[in-house]
């Protein structure tokens, strides 16, 4: 179970990292959140595999058949990493990494209880086998290739925005 | 600019560059920088020389089973669905890989960083076959779009201002002219976006190894890495032979350490982790993934003196803190790799016939020492590189002639008074043969010298 | 107490006054300093570029001058470094000669070093003048590990103001042979030490290594520039 001191310790490291951090306990809270953050006329990918991307589904005006045409995706992710704030994206079960990665906004559903404490911890979860692609995401895609002055949204998503539930 | 400078010319190659004001307040800017930012994302780490220790230990255990940790990771990669190759040198890798894409009929390739890519030559020896090999990361873009190399191993277009990029662009790309980062940005997001959907391979290189499950693992920030590993049916990864770590297990630690070493960040904004091809029923992953074991000398330099330069993470820290680098910036080292770690890796991979001045390009202040996250001994290394320069022939026969009188004059107290009178009694000589640069810089020594002062 | 002394060959050469201050100083605090008068060079030049077999030529004639076991001082922190970590390398292969120079590692000081934690010199109220800033030089700072010793004496000094330096522990661009040898960026690097002296508004700027002092005094020179750059034994001994 996720203490309340893990969760703040991702939340903050996300948030330091320029991800939008949501909490919700509920159906209603994933309605509320998802209406704000994003627009009702943007084509959106869901792949509708788990119980709470099956949850999300329906709010989403506007659905993408897949990843390449949406402008955001919505799915819920393997897990996340209090210590630096990231989330842990996986090709198992036959996800595809890339539909967090083409659109422009990236919208992850974490599990509460999926939060795991350590860098350490999370790839002891994989002791058995690694899938073909594990990507710990932290924070939009960034650069600073100019100046060194940084620059959000190079190839990858503009924006970042995690949902605990 | 930069065909012309090579390591053998280190010393013009640096005058000039000291001479180039925006380089050298670009160098300064970014080595501050990177300074200040490395120290606060360490700052908050609580045991950083335990980490540090942990770090250079698991690259040391892999220097020793080197060839155990190779053979592993190639039969997991290969029980994963990738094929592995084993290249001796930059020959035969450029031959291998130009093979794999013609084979394959691919005349596309979009590629991720890779220094290793770099060091053979890669872009050159695809585009002479008739394929393009497009750079997809910022900085290896712009550099590119320039027909120039990168002067830093993670910034590559570091010394390149503002106003420079938004007049490359304005001009290669047809755009408007704009010098804000952001919009440059945005401009190479578009002008990529259609190559990496359309291309017919990607090409990387990778940080680690991990033996034990035959998984390569990339650091990266701009998502560029993730596309050209996921999009393309077909991925090629170059990686020299010193980038294993044991397991996964090791990761964390690297991920600690690489990139608030690298950029001052705690973590990139993507770590990837791939193992093998996409499996049947996945939907992520190359349909092929080929991945290039090359040697190109590390063998040799694992049996010698300077092993400890294969612990090297590519992390760049060694440069940002060198008061050498900073000051003539990385295309002076005339070579793939700049730096402190450049210097030694230069002469060691090339032979130090072809890169002897490097080895004085180093004050032996240990900055480098300092910072260094797996704990190389850097300035030993130059020691032991200047000491093997003297043995294979490279110093000048003044100098050494020189130093035989040294060695002899400061055993001989009498030889060593009389040195010192001579050089007093011929100042003006000495100081009209050493010129104005080194003797002119010298004070005209005492008149009567201390230990014929002490009572 | 007793002392010997290792003047080092550019104080022997360049710089005899700092050599007179370190005997000033050693007076002041009732220690008795030998001055072996066939003392040389420690042999660093030759060791920096390359020539071990050279170097170990004066390493040898070094550990015999240096015989018995009084505690060795010397006005630089790059020569008590070479004494302290590459002498016993230098006879690897000879363990009488290796045992030797290991047991000189160990009763080499740099002078802050001695002054700060043997005679424990800032308790004693010295005094000097002016506004000082402070060079902190490589090998001493990142070889002898000597971070806070020459701070700790500015620092209580009556009279003194100090002032730190920014980025004090950057390289001056002295580095020995590197100065002869890569002149342009050696000029470059004084240049830029040059500043941070400016900037900090000092009037006397000192450090431990007479190498570096006489780096960054021709760059001084060069701008015209009234900054007086002493050794700081010098500094000390000035206000005893």
């Amino acid at each position: 179970m996720t203490s309340p001191d893990l969760l703040r310790r991702f939340l903050e490291n996300a948030g330091n990292a320029a991800a939008g951090t949501h909490v919700v306990s509920d159906a209603t809270g994933l309605r509320r959140v998802l209406s704000e953050i994003v627009p009702g006329t943007d084509p959106v990918f869901c792949p509708g595999l788990t119980d709470k991307e099956k949850a999300a589904a329906p709010f989403l005006p506007c659905r993408a058949a897949d990843y390449a045409s949406a402008t955001a995706t919505v799915e819920e992710v393997y897990g996340a990493i209090a210590e630096t704030g990231s989330l842990v994206c996986v090709s198992s079960g036959g996800r595809a990494v890339q539909a967090g990665l083409l659109p422009s906004h990236h919208v992850a559903v974490v599990s509460r209880e999926r939060i795991f404490a350590t860098l350490d911890e999370c790839f002891a979860s994989f002791a058995e086998g690694p899938p073909t692609n594990i990507t710990l995401v932290t924070g939009p895609s960034r650069t600073a290739d100019i100046e060194l002055t940084l620059a959000i949204g190079v190839h990858g998503p503009e924006k970042l925005d995690i949902i605990v539930f | 600019m930069s065909d012309v400078q090579t390591s053998l010319t280190f010393r013009a190659n640096a005058a000039r560059a000291i001479k180039d004001a925006p380089l050298r307040s670009a160098m300064r800017q970014a080595a501050d920088t990177f300074g200040t930012k490395r120290a606060d994302a360490f700052a908050p780490v609580a045991d950083l020389e335990a980490l540090r220790d942990k770090a250079s230990a698991i690259r040391l255990q892999v220097l020793d089973r080197l060839q155990e940790y190779v053979d592993t990771f190639a039969s997991q990669a290969t029980k994963a669905g990738a094929t592995v190759h084993r290249a001796r040198d930059a020959g035969s890798a450029r031959e291998i890989i130009a093979k794999i894409l013609k084979d394959r009929n691919a005349r596309t390739v979009v590629k991720g960083k890779s220094m290793v890519s770099e060091e053979i030559h890669l872009n050159a020896h695809l585009e002479k076959q008739g394929m393009e090999a497009l750079e997809t990361d910022l900085g290896e873009y712009i550099i590119q779009l320039v027909g120039e190399t990168p002067s830093h191993i993670i910034v590559p277009a570091i010394h390149k201002n503002r106003q420079q990029v938004g007049r490359l662009f304005a001009e290669k790309l047809g755009v408007e002219y704009t010098e804000d980062p952001q919009a440059l940005t945005k401009i190479a997001r578009k002008a990529l976006r259609e190559k990496f959907l359309a291309a017919d391979a990607g090409l990387s290189g990778a940080n680690f190894a991990a033996a034990a499950s035959g998984s390569l693992v990339l650091f990266t920030n701009e998502g560029n890495g993730r596309m050209v590993t996921t999009i393309p049916p077909l991925h090629i990864a170059i990686l020299s032979l010193e980038k294993m770590i044991p397991s996964l297990a090791d990761l964390p630690t690297f991920i600690r350490l690489l990139p608030r070493s690298a950029t001052g960040q705690s973590i990139t904004s993507y770590v990837s982790v791939i193992t093998g091809t996409r499996k049947p029923g996945e939907a992520t992953g190359a349909k092929e993934l080929h991945i290039v074991l090359l040697d190109n000398g590390r063998a040799e330099i694992l049996s010698g003196e300077c092993r400890e330069i294969l612990k090297c993470i590519r992390c760049g820290a060694c440069m940002n803190v060198c008061p050498v680098y900073r000051t003539v910036g990385g295309h002076s080292y005339g070579w793939t790799y700049p730096g402190p770690m450049g210097i030694v890796l230069t002469t060691l991979l090339t032979g130090m016939a072809q890169s002897h001045p490097l080895v004085d390009a180093t004050t032996l202040c240990g900055a480098c020492v300092e910072v260094c996250p797996v704990r190389i001994p850097l300035v030993d290394l130059f020691l032991k590189l200047r000491e093997r320069r003297v043995r294979e022939g490279f110093s000048k026969p003044m100098e050494k002639q020189g130093m035989r009188v040294f060695g002899k004059a400061a055993a001989s107290p009498s030889l060593f008074s009389a040195g010192q009178f001579l050089s007093r009694t011929f100042w003006p000589l000495v100081r009209a043969f050493g010129g104005k640069d080194v003797a002119g810089r010298l004070p005209r020594p005492a008149k009567v010298p201390f230990h014929r002062r002490v009572p | 107490m007793r002392v010997q002394l290792f003047a080092t060959c550019l104080v022997d050469s360049f710089f005899p006054e700092v050599g007179e201050s370190m005997l000033k100083l050693f007076r002041r605090f009732g220690v008795t300093a030998a001055f072996p008068k066939k003392q040389t060079c420690c042999g660093q030049p030759a060791f920096n570029a390359g020539y071990a077999d050279d170097a170990r030529v004066a390493a040898a004639h070094f550990l015999s001058v240096f015989d018995g076991d009084d505690p060795i001082v010397t006005p630089s922190g790059s020569c008590a470094a070479m004494v302290k970590h590459h002498y016993p390398d230098l006879f690897r292969g000879d363990p009488k000669m290796r045992a030797k120079a290991e047991s000189m590692a160990g009763r080499i000081f740099e002078l802050s070093q001695f002054l700060v934690r043997v005679l424990h010199a800032q308790e004693s109220g010295m005094a000097g003048k002016g506004t000082i800033t402070y060079h902190s030089s490589c090998h001493l700072t990142r070889d002898l590990g000597v971070r806070d010793e020459p701070l700790i004496l500015l620092q209580s000094m009556k009279e003194v103001r100090f002032v730190p330096m920014p980025d004090a522990s950057r390289c001056c661009g002295f580095g020995g042979m590197f100065m002869a040898k890569l002149p342009e960026i050696s000029c470059a690097l004084a240049e830029e030490k040059a500043d941070s002296i400016v900037a900090t508004g000092a009037d006397t700027v000192t450090g431990c290594d007479a190498g570096c002092l006489m780096n960054i005094a021709d760059a001084m020179k060069k701008r015209g520039n009234p900054v007086q750059v002493k050794h700081i034994a010098q500094v000390l001994a000035e206000g005893l």
